[in-house]
């Protein structure tokens, strides 16, 4: 099977001369088409020399050739307007184009909207759309497609696009090239959450009135994307073709973008060493090689690119029941983990230590507080024990305090040491934890429906902005049985609550982050949820591959910049 | 006794597998008294090489190779031998009662025998463990489940072979009740091939329990042979012991158990013995 995919895929690699192994042919084929840019640009094409500009001498991009990509897990579907599984993002994006783009400090650039502007009262926002767009079928991108997206599409069936729209009354196209926003009150975060990976435009003449989930176009998407989709071979690849007719002319570079699905990890770091594959993300190549590879020629270890996901990695507590229904028990397990070493030896260093809620991710824009209750203290085991005494739990003759199960993140490797970690940490307070393993869909169930569990792991992204990623997690109207990755905990609080929802509509950037400062100490003094550490996640990707990280949002965009070296 | 002896003991190699299994079970026992902290205990520095303070070194999060080779020697034979205990029970019962009736109850039994061999057994018992979720349990149920057709097969056989020798019409004509006849004559004269072919599943069942667990698949609370080399396999590059040890283990004792049934199977086969 394994060899039969990689079959295929050589195939597909060798017909566009990017293979190593066709060095000879491959440098003609650079002659060639390096002869075929001159005259582009003498014929009067537009070349597009902007993207190039800063670099080096010697490093125009390369028109041409074939991205191979590894992709982990496969994707479920292709449908990103109301699934929001990891690896969708990392091929649907190539296919559809969002509203806005972003800088890595989250600002937004231009996308499909060349120019926007926020009223006064911060009650509309006026987009003027990108002329002469196309979809790939050849229709043409207006704003009654933007329009529908967001308010038949985005703001139904995706699962946080009725969080991010849910100030959005209405979408007036005054005409085809104007989207204006209305919106009931303030909701700054809207504009964090328009990428093409967050809030795809979808053509409404193949979507309007159909059965969005069996649509046949979810899974065989229509896009205004520089690449359109060709095939999915199940289990094997999917296929991306260069989009001739793409709105910014002379892009993308590469002809070709196919993403391979290879299950087993050591496969994927060897192909990305032998250079068959020239880029993984999300940690598709397992931290420990990751580290290996970071001295490697062949390629480059990064953890730049997810900037707009800022997961956190948490143990989380039931906390409406014993033991951890007390404050003092939820503390003590804080200060007795210890940070550090979870990040050197379960994560082999790719991480940092949390502090709260709110990942040190968000600095740059000053909604990050370090200001809150510290649990990296040089005596945080005798506070640790202590508090748990005076919670009423002193150790009995055996040494023990009493018993929980901890429900293991049913993820893999890393998950179930951190299990076995905490197991040995809390055992060392005198807490017995017996370890549970079960599937993810159980697991999900276990804690997000029936709300049976004493402790768990899991980690979140808490994306581009609080109210999109944060405030599910402690908010009480984000108790929703049934619903996975919210209010788990079960922890509430009617100041929090306030402030999320007064920060959630402040217009003013210094308010705001104000409000956001007392969210931080308050959950942080009441733990609902130990914040281990802010995950970081690796991308390892070839050195001949450029531009394919220019943005926070890294491998779910486009690629529509990206080439390959010579 | 002293005849089974000789035949047992004539290749050396049996008496080999049989001092190592029983060192094996002595670990078993006795190991986990010298490792109280049990094998989850973080002990030192990560990745500590075999050989110094530690004999087999450390892993990923500085434990203890030696005691998680001391308690996974536990769980393979506990797991090993109670599934087996339980495919034996199940496969002789199912076996004799076929053998024994014939006709429509041997149709039945075997029919219903046959979709479980028509089952490929390994993805049989990852079914099950992750239906059950995975415990010490749903593992001992899940081989001996996928374990006891070819059991059943075979005494099936045995008990047709049997069922019409002269000393079996004798007993039914002097009014033995059936249960009698197949459990206090019939069966005590198949022993000897249930025996043989029990023993290699044990040898069968101990490498499915590493293989679950190689997996992901067996009790988090318990350690375990194949846990730790699926554990380990991510490091192969940085740290090979983690796998070369428990590997190591696993393959000494199952030969080991391939060479007692081996010798088994010398010893109580009469027509071998006479040769």
């Amino acid at each position: 099977m394994a060899d039969r995919t990689e079959k295929v895929a050589e195939d597909i690699v060798a017909d566009s001369g990017q293979d190593e192994r066709f060095a000879i042919d491959r440098r003609r084929f650079i002659q060639a088409s390096g002869l075929l840019g001159l005259s582009a640009g003498i014929a009067g094409v537009p070349f597009e020399a902007a993207w190039a500009a800063g670099e080096a001498a010697g490093d125009t991009p390369r028109k041409g050739g074939t991205l191979v990509m590894v992709v982990q897990p496969e994707p479920p579907t292709l449908a990103s307007y109301n699934n929001t599984s990891g690896p969708i993002g990392q091929v649907a994006p190539k296919v559809y184009d969002g509203l806005l783009e972003y800088d890595f400090n989250l600002n937004p650039l231009p996308g499909l909207a060349k120019s926007w502007d926020v009223g006064a009262d911060g009650k509309s926002v006026t987009f003027k759309l990108e002329e002469g767009v196309r979809f790939h079928d050849g229709k043409p991108f207006t704003s009654a497609d933007v329009q529908y997206s967001i308010m038949e599409v985005l703001k139904k069936v995706h699962p946080r696009g009725p969080t991010s729209f849910q100030e959005v009354e209405a979408v007036d196209t005054p005409d085809a090239h104007t989207a204006i926003f209305r919106l009931k009150r303030p909701a700054p975060y809207l504009m964090k959450a328009l990428s093409a990976y967050e809030s795809p435009m979808l053509p409404k003449h193949l979507f309007a009135g159909t059965d969005l989930q069996n649509n046949p176009h979810a899974n065989q998407p229509v896009g205004t994307g520089p690449f359109k989709f060709v095939e999915w071979r199940r289990g094997q690849l999917m296929r991306f073709d260069r989009n001739p007719d793409y709105w910014r002319k002379g892009l993308p570079y590469f002809d070709r973008v196919v993403a391979r699905f290879i299950g087993e990890a050591q496969t994927r770091t060897a192909a990305l060493e032998r250079g068959e594959v020239a880029f993984a993300a999300y940690n598709a190549v397992p931290n420990v090689d990751a580290k290996r590879l970071s001295t490697s020629r062949e390629v480059i270890v990064t953890t730049k690119g997810y900037e707009m996901d800022a997961p956190v990695v948490e143990l989380e507590f039931n906390t409406t029941r014993k033991p951890f229904d007390n404050q003092k028990v939820r503390q003590a397990i804080a200060y007795a983990i210890d940070r550090k070493f979870v990040i050197d030896n379960i994560w082999f260093g790719y991480g940092k230590p949390a502090t709260g809620p709110i990942s040190s991710n968000f600095k740059g824009t000053g909604m990050y507080t370090a200001d809150v209750l510290r649990f990296d203290v040089p005596n945080r085991m005798a506070i640790a024990n202590k508090l748990l005494d005076e919670a009423g739990y002193p150790r009995k003759a055996d040494g023990t305090r009493f018993e929980i199960v901890h429900d293991i993140t049913p993820y893999g490797e890393e998950w179930r040491r951190f299990g076995e970690y905490v197991q040995q940490v809390l055992q060392e307070l005198g807490i017995k934890a017996s370890l549970r393993y079960e599937d993810v869909a159980t697991w999900i169930r276990r804690i997000y429906t029936n709300y049976d569990y004493d402790l768990t792991s899991d980690w979140l992204k808490t994306f581009a902005d609080p109210v999109i990623g944060v405030q599910r997690q402690y908010w009480s109207k984000a108790i929703r049985p049934g619903t996975p990755w919210v209010n788990g905990t079960r922890w509430t609080s009617p100041r929090v609550d306030e402030l999320l929802e007064s920060a959630a509509i402040e217009p003013d950037v210094k308010k705001r982050n104000a409000l956001y400062h007392e969210f931080q100490k308050l959950t942080v003094e009441a733990s609902p949820i130990v914040w281990v550490m802010e995950l970081e996640f690796t991308t390892v990707y070839n050195r001949k591959l450029q531009d394919a990280i220019v943005s926070p949002l890294a491998v779910n965009t486009s690629f529509d910049r990206a080439w390959m070296k010579a | 006794m002293r005849e089974f002896w000789r035949g047992f003991s004539r290749n050396r190699t049996t008496v080999a597998g049989l001092a190592f299994f029983a060192a094996v079970a002595l670990i078993a026992v006795f190991g986990p008294h010298f490792y109280p902290d049990g094998p989850f205990k973080l002990v030192a520095k990560p990745f500590l090489p075999p050989g110094g303070t530690y004999l087999f070194g450390t892993d990923m999060l500085g434990r203890d190779v030696a005691a998680g080779i001391v308690y996974g020697a536990r769980t393979s034979l506990v797991i090993g031998l109670t599934s087996t205990f339980f495919a034996i029970v199940a496969g002789a019962l199912v076996g004799g009662v076929a053998g024994y009736y014939g006709r429509w109850v041997d149709e039945a039994l075997m029919r219903w025998t046959e979709i479980f061999q028509t089952i490929p057994f390994f993805i049989f018992a990852i079914l099950l463990v992750a239906v059950l979720a995975p415990s010490v349990k749903s593992v001992i149920l899940a081989i001996a489940v996928v374990s006891w057709p070819p059991m059943s097969r075979l005494v099936r056989g045995e008990f047709m072979a049997m069922r019409g020798r002269e000393f079996v019409e004798a007993c039914v004509g002097m009014g033995m009740s059936d249960a009698r006849v197949i459990f206090v004559h019939i069966l005590p004269n198949c022993l000897s091939s249930v025996i043989v072919t029990g023993s290699l599943m044990v040898a069968t069942a101990i490498l499915t329990e590493s293989s679950l667990s190689f997996l992901g698949l067996s009790d988090p609370n318990l350690m375990s042979w194949g846990f730790m080399v699926g554990a380990g396999r991510e490091f192969l590059q940085r740290a090979p012991w983690l796998c070369a040890v428990p590997g190591i283990a696993i393959l000494l004792t199952v030969l080991a158990i391939n060479l007692i049934g081996e010798g088994l199977s010398d010893a109580l086969n009469p027509r071998l013995r006479q040769a």
